[in-house]
């Protein structure tokens, strides 16, 4: 074991391998910072390329190293645009980007990427330590467990709601009725398509994400006619800052970074459902949520980048694709001759350490880069307003391009561009309706799959009892909190 | 409105041998007698020209995949030597790649079609989004054979599927969506033996299916032959003896599955009555014409016949073969003029038996 785990590292620093990684994490460092241009994209139209190389590290040095830092640069776009780099970055705007505001964008990027490079060791040593228990782990959850589980995550919505209770629940509700869209799976009827094939597919994540991130703040920045910056550049708050924040907020990191682990494990969940919840876990007792606490970059931060180890653990283990980018990364290492499954753990475990140490190496590398560039960066925010509008409008309007090729995501963009400007101007909370959007379709889909196997005695099931008790603790617990004693609540720093 | 949206993402390989080139102008105008002082004056129509292939289907998956290793190498054997893009046009399971194809492209020989196996269910249904007809296609030909087939754990209580047509209790079996192939292989065996099988529903993909399988939540799954045999966890499996072969959905017995009876030989065991026959026929249509491809009606017929016989030669050349198995395609061709026919006889189906369809595969 020991042996493998170090030939893997060598295998990942030989030549041409480690090439392709810095390559890679070129092509990944772009599209991470684009807004909209997403991993799952870029992975889709890099494959062909992949298919001249000959040996499987060097072409998941080049893919994988891709995939590993759009998590990391995607938060820097989010931080300081309030535009989201990646689709999983988006939870980082809701805190990051009012710090940019505040003038305090070198604070907030330093957190991010130093709670990144946490995140993508958690993940990566994940990976390595449930190399002996994967099998297990990833049968430990069938339908009943997943639809518990979207049904947790659908709680977080009232600590993602912010001010207004109502208001939050009433999004998230919308969400929910947006998942619907679509031709329903279990009966292959057309629901709410209004004759519109590009409906019958389902709403695509991104164009919604960016349109309702990046447009309203698009606008507002014009209105303002200032730089993102409300403050004058006087002084830029220390990148050291936010670095000593990610370990003041140490477990809560771990915390955060673990969340990410676990989403990505299970099959169908992934980094843009455990942004929210490690955001939602970040801010949660946070009196300054929502208005620059640095707690709600932290988790994000952390748990989009751990997610990319959790979901390597089915790949490798089963096979089996833990997420859309995996299934696409499992397509690529069949046609250069391996083949995911068993064997990952026993021939082929020096590979299996090889990709542990390209999410690692990838990262730190980028992480060092970003370091180099963050001053000049977050001096991006100082700059007027009007010089930034164009190329932000054009990247977001490629950016949700490229999730299909497709001009009705363009005006899927447009549409939730309005509709966020107005959620913005009358106080309604975002986040919960990207919330709906994701899980329902989930929870619909592992409900009739979880009935139709079972009946209902998955109900009594103790993996489900377990579940529904943590899940009841999740949302009961402020209220808990707050009896015991609002002083200890009302502490900031005390983000549990 | 929307289904004329043009979606871009364009990349492929120049596949040019200039040599080709001139070795097939004389064949091409040995083929074209009726133009041939035209074709004398001026270079072969497709010399300098881009063909591009529209795939119904996202990058990176099988279809996509296909699609491409033939854009590699047709256009060698095409007069003039074109250069050969895919296009992914993803969306509505190739019916927003067949309406355009079909109605808004120009019918040049320029915008050729690569649409999901199963496009066809959707014009079978009278979906009103359907705006193409398969039947007035030109087909170029085929790359693959799909043949599906049911398996189930070896532990069940089931030993073949004489004991599902028996049982009071129908085995639960793991599907994607009511218009996927294997819901529609596990319709048909009720239809035509009455072997009911209880399908559940909603699973993202066959890899979670096949997790299911493993922890016991479904017991049987369908699944094309080739992707059993080249995939994880499968592989496992058949080397463990973990499921058992139930039926397979092609006319002859594929050779790795040598003990499972074919769809039509349990039709005939059963003595299905026609109709249910035809619905058969018609549904398990898509598994002969996997990964086709179609040019538009209105195509002149000259450049058809030539797309067709470079489709014929292109398919044979060992680089092709030799690439398609690296990215696990499995070459059995079929021929543009046979999947013609094909598609005729399939689809033209008498009322009873479209409405039969609609019944068992719209709601």
């Amino acid at each position: 074991m020991i042996d493998a785990f170090v030939s893997g590292f060598w295998q990942v620093l030989a030549w041409p391998a480690f090439g392709y990684l810095l390559i890679g994490i070129a092509v990944g460092f772009f599209v991470g910072l684009l807004p909209g241009l997403g991993g799952l994209a870029t992975l889709a139209l890099m494959l062909p390329f992949s298919y001249t190389i000959k040996q499987p590290v060097e072409a998941f040095c080049f893919l994988l190293g891709m995939l590993a830092v759009t998590g990391t640069t995607g938060d820097i776009t989010s931080i300081l645009f309030g535009i989201p780099g990646e689709g999983s970055s988006a939870a980082l705007i809701l805190d990051g980007y009012p710090m940019s505001k505040r003038g305090e964008a070198g604070r907030a990027l330093g957190a991010a990427i130093t709670s990144s490079v946490f995140g993508a060791m958690v993940g990566a040593l994940s990976l390595a330590l449930s190399i002996p228990i994967m099998r297990p782990l990833v049968l430990l959850f069938g339908s009943p467990e997943l639809f518990i589980i979207a049904i947790m995550g659908v709680t977080f919505i009232g600590t993602l709601a912010g001010a207004s209770l109502l208001k939050g629940l009433l999004a998230g509700g919308v969400g929910l009725m947006l998942a619907a869209i679509g031709v329903d799976p279990q009966t292959g009827s057309l629901r709410y398509t209004f004759g519109s094939l590009y409906l019958w597919d389902r709403l695509d994540i991104i164009p919604v994400v960016v349109g309702l991130f990046a447009i309203p703040e698009i606008v507002d920045l014009a209105v303002r006619g200032t730089s993102i910056s409300e403050v004058p550049k006087t002084k830029l708050v220390g990148v050291i800052e936010g670095v000593k924040d990610t370990f003041r907020h140490f477990w809560l990191t771990v915390r955060c970074s673990l969340i990410g682990v676990y989403f990505g494990v299970l099959p169908v969940l992934g980094a843009n459902v455990a942004q929210w919840i490690a955001y939602a876990h970040g801010v949660q007792g946070v009196k300054d949520a929502g208005k620059g606490a640095v707690e709600g970059v932290l988790g994000p931060g952390a748990a989009n980048n751990s997610t990319r180890g959790g979901d390597l653990i089915p790949t490798v283990a089963f096979g089996i694709p833990g997420s859309g980018s995996m299934a696409l990364l499992l397509g690529a290492l069949l046609i250069v001759g391996l083949n995911p499954g068993p064997e990952m753990l026993k021939q082929h475990l020096d590979v299996t350490f090889a990709m542990v140490w390209v999410l690692i190496i990838a990262n730190l590398i980028v992480a060092g880069l970003c370091f180099l560039i963050l001053n000049q960066l977050a001096a991006l925010t100082f700059i007027r307003g009007s010089l930034l509008i164009p190329f932000l409008l054009f990247f977001v309007f490629i950016g949700s391009f490229t999730a299909n090729n497709s001009l009705a995501d363009l005006i899927a963009t447009l549409i939730f561009g309005v509709a966020g400007y107005f959620m913005v101007l009358y106080g309604w909370p975002r986040p919960p309706l990207i919330l709906g959007l994701i899980l329902g379709k989930i929870a619909e889909n592992y409900l009739w799959i979880s009935t139709a196997a079972y009946g209902s005695k998955w109900l009594l099931f103790p993996s489900v009892i377990i579940l529904i008790i943590i899940t009841i603790v999740i949302v009961a617990y402020p209220t808990i909190k707050e009896r015991r004693g609002r002083a200890r609540y009302e502490r900031p720093d005390d983000a549990i | 409105m929307l289904r004329k949206f043009k979606r871009l993402r364009v990349s492929g390989f120049k596949g040019l041998i200039p040599l080709t080139l001139y070795l097939f102008i004389p064949l091409s105008l040995y083929f074209n007698l009726s133009t041939v002082t035209s074709a004398c004056a001026q270079e072969p129509f497709y010399k300098g020209k881009t063909i591009r292939i529209v795939v119904g289907l996202s990058a990176g998956g099988g279809y996509d995949r296909a699609a491409r290793i033939v854009s590699r190498h047709l256009g060698k054997y095409i007069p003039g030597n074109p250069e050969m893009i895919v296009q992914n046009m993803p969306g509505a399971g190739s019916v927003i790649a067949a309406n355009y194809v079909y109605g808004v492209a120009t019918p040049d020989g320029l915008t050729l079609l690569t649409p999901h196996n199963n496009v066809y269910l959707s014009q079978l249904a009278g979906h009103k989004e359907v705006k193409f007809d398969l039947l007035k296609f030109h087909w170029i030909g085929s790359l693959e054979n799909d043949d599906m087939m049911i398996f189930m754990r070896a532990d069940a209580p089931y030993k073949s599927i004489g004991d599902v047509v028996k049982s009071k209790e129908p085995p639960k079996c793991g599907s994607t969506g009511v218009g996927s192939s294997d819901y529609v292989m596990s319709r048909i065996l009720e239809e035509t033996i009455g072997a009911k099988i209880d399908n559940v529903v909603g699973y993202p993909g066959s890899s979670e299916i096949a997790l299911a399988m493993e922890r016991g939540e479904v017991i049987c799954m369908g699944l094309t032959v080739s992707t059993y045999f080249t995939r994880e966890p499968f592989l496992s499996w058949q080397k463990k003896g973990f499921v058992r072969f139930l039926a397979q959905s092609g006319r002859k017995r594929n050779r790795r599955v040598p003990d499972a009876p074919t769809i039509f030989e349990l039709m005939n065991e059963y003595k299905t009555a026609a109709t249910s026959r035809r619905v058969a026929q018609a549904m398990l249509l898509g598994g002969e014409w996997a990964r086709s491809l179609l040019a538009p009606p209105g195509t002149p017929p000259d450049r058809v016949k030539i797309l067709r016989e470079a489709y014929e030669k292109a398919t044979k050349d060992p680089d092709l073969v030799a690439e398609a198995k690296k990215g696990r395609v499995e070459v059995s061709p079929t021929k543009g003029e046979e999947l013609q026919t094909m598609a005729k006889e399939g689809m033209d189906q008498p009322p009873e038996v479209i409405e039969q369809i609609k019944k068992l595969f719209v709601q």
